[in-house]
C-alpha cells in the first residue's frame, strides 16, 4: 500500500542522462499524473532526479525508496511497470542479474555491497538541486560543528582524520591548512581543482554533479580553518552539468546564509565563485591552474616556494581537489578518529575511483584504501568482459602507469604501487584484456600529452615529441635495436628535469609498460610482430575454418567489405582488403578470428 | 640584514645569503653552469629550458632542481657536474638540438655538454626557436605584450595572435634581441623594418641622419611626452652646447 513516503529516484548523472535518464524521469512523472498519485496531499510518490549511483554501464537506473528496490537498464515504456509495482511485485526484468541470480535490493548487489560511501554517501539518493535533501541527510552539521571550533581544533580533526589529497599526490591534508593558517598574509585563498582531465576519470565531475553541497561544506570549513575570506572552483569547461549543480548550490547556500557575509551568523565572512577551465589537462596541475584563474597562460612554474605560502595573486592558498573537500563534512561531523578506522596505515579513508575498459561493470566505486586491485576488478567490477584473459590494468590517467596480472594483490593506495614502479593517482582506472597492445596504449598516452603538455619546459614538451616518434616506429614496425634504451633514458631525464609533475610523470606510461612488458616491446622491434594483434602494420587477420560457424557477424562488422562467406559457410577475410581494424574479432563469437604475423 | 649562509658547491664553499639563487651564487664563485631562458635583464626567471639543472643534496636528501630559481633555504651541497646531472644535462641538451638544428649556439653547447647517443631523434627542419620565452619577457616587461606563447604541447610556438600583425607591436627588436639563437627574423631595408608580418616606417634622426628605430617605438618609449626628433647622441649634444653657450660669460 502507498504509504506517502515513497521517492522514486532516478539517476540523473551525465552517464544516465546520455541513456535516456531525462525522458524516464519525465514517463514516470506522467504516469503518476495520469494515476493522481502525485501532488496530492495523501499519496506522495515523488520523482527525485539524483546524480549518479555508480553503475553507469547499466543505466539509466531508477531506485525505489524505502522500499530499496532497484531497476537497470529502464526505458521510458517502462514507466507504467514501475509504477505499477510501487506497491506490487517487482519488475523481474528490470532487477540486476548475475550468475543467474536475481538482486532486488541494492544492498545485496555485489557491485555496491563491497563499498564504503563517504563521498558519495548522498550521490544517487539526493537531489542535488535540493539543499533541504542535503540537510534531511546531515548536510551542514559539520559546518555547524566547525563553527564553535577554533580554526586550530579544525586542523587538528582533520589531521587526526589522516586524510590525504585525494587528486593523486597524497599531501596530507592538515598538514597543508595548518601550513596556510600559519602565515599572517591577507587575503588567503581556498580553491577547488575540478580539473579533473584524466582519461576516462569522472570521480570528481560525479561527485560535484551529485552532491555539490559536500563540496561547498568542505571549503566553507577549510577557509575557516585557514583564515580565507574568498574562494573559488576552478571546474573544466566540459563540465556542463557540474558547474549548473555547483552554481546552483552556491545559489542555495547564499540564500540559506551559509555562504556570504555571515556564515551561519557566525560573523565569517566566505564568498565562492567558478571559474571554467578551458579544458586544458595541465590546467590540473595546482600552479597552472592558479596562472589560469590569474588570466595568464595556464603554465606551472617552479614550486620550491609552495603555494600555501605565495599562490593565486602571490598569496597563501590552500588548493584542494573535489574528492578531498567532500569528505570534509563527515570528517567534523563524525570526527576525525571516526574516518581514520577507514583504510590502511598510511592511507585513511575511502577513494573513489572511475572503473572503465574491459570490465563488465563499468562505473564509480567507492571503497576503502587498501583494497586490492584483483576486489576491484573482479567482485565489484564483475571481472573482464566475455571473461576474456586480464592483461593490465592502467591506474592515475597519463601520469599512471600499466599494472600487470603479478600485482594485482597489492592494497591499493598511495604509497604500495608507488614503490613497484606504478601509482594508485587520481583515481581513473581502464582495465585491458589480452587483446590490448602495450606499446599502442604506452602511444595512445604519450600522444595525448603531447598535445596536453603545456609545453613550457624543454624534457616534457621535446621528451614527448620524441618519445612518441620513437613509439609510432616501433608500432608500425620500424622500431631499432636500442630504442627501449633510449626511451628509458629519455624517461629518466623527464621524471628528474621536468618543470612540473605533469612532466615528471608523464614518462609513467611508457617506463611502466616497458618494465612490466619488455617482451611486448622487444617483439615488435625484433620479429616485427604485435602479441596482442592491434598494431594494422604488424598484423594480419585470419578465420580458423573448423571454429568458425558462418554466422555472418564478422563480415557485417566490417568497414573494408574484406570479409566472404554464405550462410553457414565458413567466411574468408581477403588480405588485400583487409585493413587490419580487429572488428571482426571483436564481433565474432566463436573465437574464430585470430591474429597473425604480417609477412613483411 | 637576511640571515647568511654558507654552502658548497662542487666542494668549494662559497657564502650567501638565504633566499639567493643557487646560479647567482656559483657564478660569483666562478663556477659555470650553463643557461638559456635565464636573462640577467629580468628578475623573474621562467625555469623552462631546464639546462642549469643542479643536484642539491639537504639534510641527507638529493634532488635534482634547477639552480636559476632554487632559493637557498640552508646549508647543502650541490653538485654541478655528478654523472647524473652531465648525463640529464646531455639528454635535455640534444633534445634541444633536435628540435632547433639550425641554432648555432645550441649546437655549440652540445658541443661543449653533451653525449653520444642520440642519431635516433628526429629533427624539425630550419627550425631555431628553443621556446625559452625571452622574448616574451621582454615584450611583456616593455608593457607592449604583442607576442606570447601559444597553443600547447608540442605545437606550442611564439607568436602574434592568430598570427596577424599585431597592433601592439612597435617594431622595437627587444624580442629579436634577446633571443639566444637568432630564431626571431626581421628584415629592414633603408626606409622599413618588418617584424612579425608588420612593416614599419624608420625614424631617423633630424641632425645626423642615424637610424632611431621607428615612430612607434620612439611614442612607446616616450608615453605621453614629445616624440623626439633628434637621436640621444645628438640631444645630449645640443645640450652641452646649450650649457656651453650660456655658461660662457661666467
Amino acid at each position: 500500500m502507498i504509504n506517502g513516503t515513497e521517492k522514486i529516484l532516478v539517476c540523473c548523472g551525465t552517464g544516465c542522462i546520455a541513456n535516456g535518464a531525462l525522458g524516464v524521469a519525465d514517463a514516470i512523472q506522467a504516469e503518476l499524473d495520469a494515476r493522481g498519485l502525485s501532488g496530492d496531499v495523501e499519496v506522495s510518490a515523488q520523482v527525485v532526479r539524483t546524480g549518479c549511483s555508480g553503475e553507469c554501464e547499466q543505466g539509466p537506473i531508477v531506485r525505489f525508496m524505502p522500499r530499496d528496490l532497484m531497476y537497470y537498464r529502464v526505458k521510458e515504456r517502462d514507466a507504467a511497470a514501475i509504477v505499477d509495482s510501487l506497491d506490487g511485485e517487482p519488475v523481474q526484468k528490470l532487477l540486476f542479474k548475475k550468475d543467474g541470480q536475481t538482486y532486488e535490493h541494492m544492498a545485496d548487489n555485489p557491485y555496491y555491497a563491497l563499498q564504503h560511501k563517504v563521498v558519495l554517501k548522498d550521490v544517487g539518493i539526493i537531489d542535488p538541486l535540493s539543499i533541504d535533501d542535503y540537510i534531511a541527510r546531515g548536510g551542514y552539521e559539520g559546518l555547524k560543528k566547525a563553527l564553535a571550533m577554533t580554526p586550530d581544533e579544525i586542523i587538528t580533526e582533520v589531521e587526526k582524520s589522516g586524510l590525504r589529497g585525494k587528486g593523486g599526490a597524497g599531501f596530507p591534508t592538515g598538514r597543508k591548512w595548518r601550513t596556510a593558517a600559519g602565515y599572517d598574509v591577507f587575503p588567503k585563498y581556498i580553491v577547488c581543482n575540478g580539473d579533473e582531465g584524466d582519461p576516462g576519470a569522472f570521480m570528481d565531475g560525479s561527485t560535484m554533479e551529485g552532491s555539490p553541497h559536500a563540496v561547498i561544506e568542505g571549503m566553507i570549513i577549510g577557509a575557516l580553518a585557514i583564515g580565507a575570506e574568498e574562494g573559488v572552483l576552478y571546474i573544466r569547461d566540459e563540465y556542463a552539468l557540474a558547474r549548473d549543480h555547483i552554481q546552483h548550490a552556491i545559489d542555495d547556500a547564499y540564500k540559506a546564509g551559509i555562504l556570504g557575509e555571515s556564515i551561519m551568523g557566525s560573523g565569517h565572512k566566505l564568498d565562492l565563485s567558478i571559474v571554467r577551465g578551458g579544458g586544458a589537462f595541465v590546467c590540473g596541475e595546482s600552479t597552472a591552474l592558479m596562472a589560469s584563474i590569474e588570466g595568464r597562460v595556464g603554465e606551472p612554474r617552479a614550486k620550491y616556494i609552495r603555494s600555501v605560502q605565495r599562490g593565486l595573486f602571490d598569496h597563501p592558498t590552500v588548493l584542494n581537489n573535489v574528492e578531498s573537500l567532500a569528505s570534509i563534512p563527515t570528517i567534523l561531523r563524525d570526527g576525525g578518529e571516526k574516518y581514520a578506522e577507514i583504510g590502511t596505515e598510511g592511507s585513511k579513508g575511502t577513494k573513489v575511483f572511475a572503473m572503465v575498459g574491459k570490465v563488465k561493470h563499468t562505473g564509480l566505486v567507492e571503497v576503502p584504501m587498501g583494497t586490492t586491485l584483483r576486489t576491484l576488478i573482479y567482485d565489484i567490477g564483475g571481472g573482464i568482459i566475455d571473461d576474456r584473459p586480464f592483461k593490465a590494468i592502467q591506474t592515475g590517467g597519463p601520469s599512471g602507469g600499466c599494472i600487470p596480472e603479478s600485482l594485482l594483490d597489492l592494497p591499493v593506495d598511495f604509497d604500495t604501487l608507488t614503490e613497484y614502479g606504478a601509482m594508485m593517482g587520481s583515481g581513473g582506472m581502464i582495465v585491458m584484456d589480452d587483446r590490448s597492445c602495450m606499446v599502442e596504449v604506452a602511444r595512445y598516452y604519450v600522444d595525448f600529452l603531447c598535445e596536453e603538455s603545456c609545453g613550457k619546459c624543454t624534457p616534457c614538451r621535446e621528451g614527448l615529441r620524441q618519445m612518441r616518434a620513437i613509439l609510432t616506429d616501433i608500432c608500425e614496425g620500424r622500431g631499432k635495436p636500442g630504442d627501449i634504451e633510449l626511451l628509458e633514458r629519455i624517461g629518466r631525464t623527464m621524471q628528474d628535469a621536468s618543470l612540473c609533475a605533469l612532466g615528471r610523470t608523464a614518462p609513467n606510461p611508457v617506463m611502466t609498460t616497458i618494465k612490466f612488458f619488455r617482451d611486448e616491446y622487444e617483439a615488435h622491434i625484433e620479429s616485427k610482430e604485435c602479441p596482442a594483434g592491434v598494431c594494422a602494420d604488424l598484423t594480419q587477420f585470419a578465420i580458423k575454418p573448423d571454429a568458425c560457424t558462418g554466422c555472418g557477424l564478422c563480415s557485417r562488422a566490417c568497414p573494408a567489405g574484406a570479409i566472404t562467406g554464405g550462410r553457414k559457410e565458413v567466411h574468408v577475410i581477403d588480405p588485400a582488403k583487409c585493413i587490419a581494424c580487429g572488428s571482426c574479432r571483436e564481433a565474432c563469437r566463436f573465437d574464430a578470428v585470430l591474429t597473425e604475423r604480417r609477412p613483411a | 640584514m637576511s640571515e647568511k649562509l654558507t654552502i658548497r658547491i662542487d666542494g668549494v664553499e662559497c657564502e650567501c645569503e638565504k633566499g639567493e639563487y643557487i646560479y647567482d651564487v656559483a657564478r660569483r664563485n666562478n663556477i659555470p653552469i650553463p643557461v638559456l631562458c635565464r636573462s640577467d635583464a629580468f628578475s623573474d626567471h621562467r625555469a623552462c629550458c631546464r639546462i642549469c639543472i643542479v643536484e642539491v643534496e639537504e639534510r641527507g636528501k638529493r634532488k635534482v632542481v634547477t639552480s636559476c630559481v632554487y632559493p637557498i633555504s640552508q646549508e647543502c651541497d650541490v653538485y654541478t657536474k655528478s654523472e647524473k646531472i652531465l648525463e640529464e644535462r646531455a639528454v635535455i641538451l640534444s633534445l634541444l638540438a633536435h628540435r632547433a638544428p639550425d641554432a648555432q649556439r645550441i649546437a655549440d653547447m652540445n658541443k661543449a655538454w653533451g653525449r653520444e647517443g642520440f642519431e635516433r631523434l628526429v629533427t624539425i627542419d630550419n627550425e631555431k626557436c628553443i621556446l625559452c620565452g625571452l622574448c616574451v619577457q621582454a615584450c611583456d616587461s616593455l608593457g607592449t605584450g604583442a607576442i606570447s606563447t601559444v597553443l600547447r604541447g608540442t605545437e606550442k610556438k611564439v607568436d602574434t595572435p592568430f598570427d596577424k600583425p599585431s597592433e601592439f607591436c612597435v617594431g622595437c627588436l627587444s624580442c629579436a634581441n634577446v633571443c639566444p639563437t637568432g630564431a626571431i627574423e626581421f628584415s629592414q631595408d633603408e626606409k622599413t623594418r618588418t617584424i612579425w608580418n608588420r612593416t614599419f616606417d624608420l625614424l631617423f634622426c633630424e641632425q645626423c641622419g642615424s637610424l632611431m628605430g621607428t615612430p612607434e617605438s620612439a611614442r612607446h618609449a616616450v608615453g605621453e611626452g614629445e616624440v623626439p626628433t633628434v637621436c640621444d647622441a645628438c640631444r645630449k649634444k645640443k645640450l652641452a652646447d646649450e650649457m656651453m653657450q650660456t655658461y660662457r660669460y661666467v
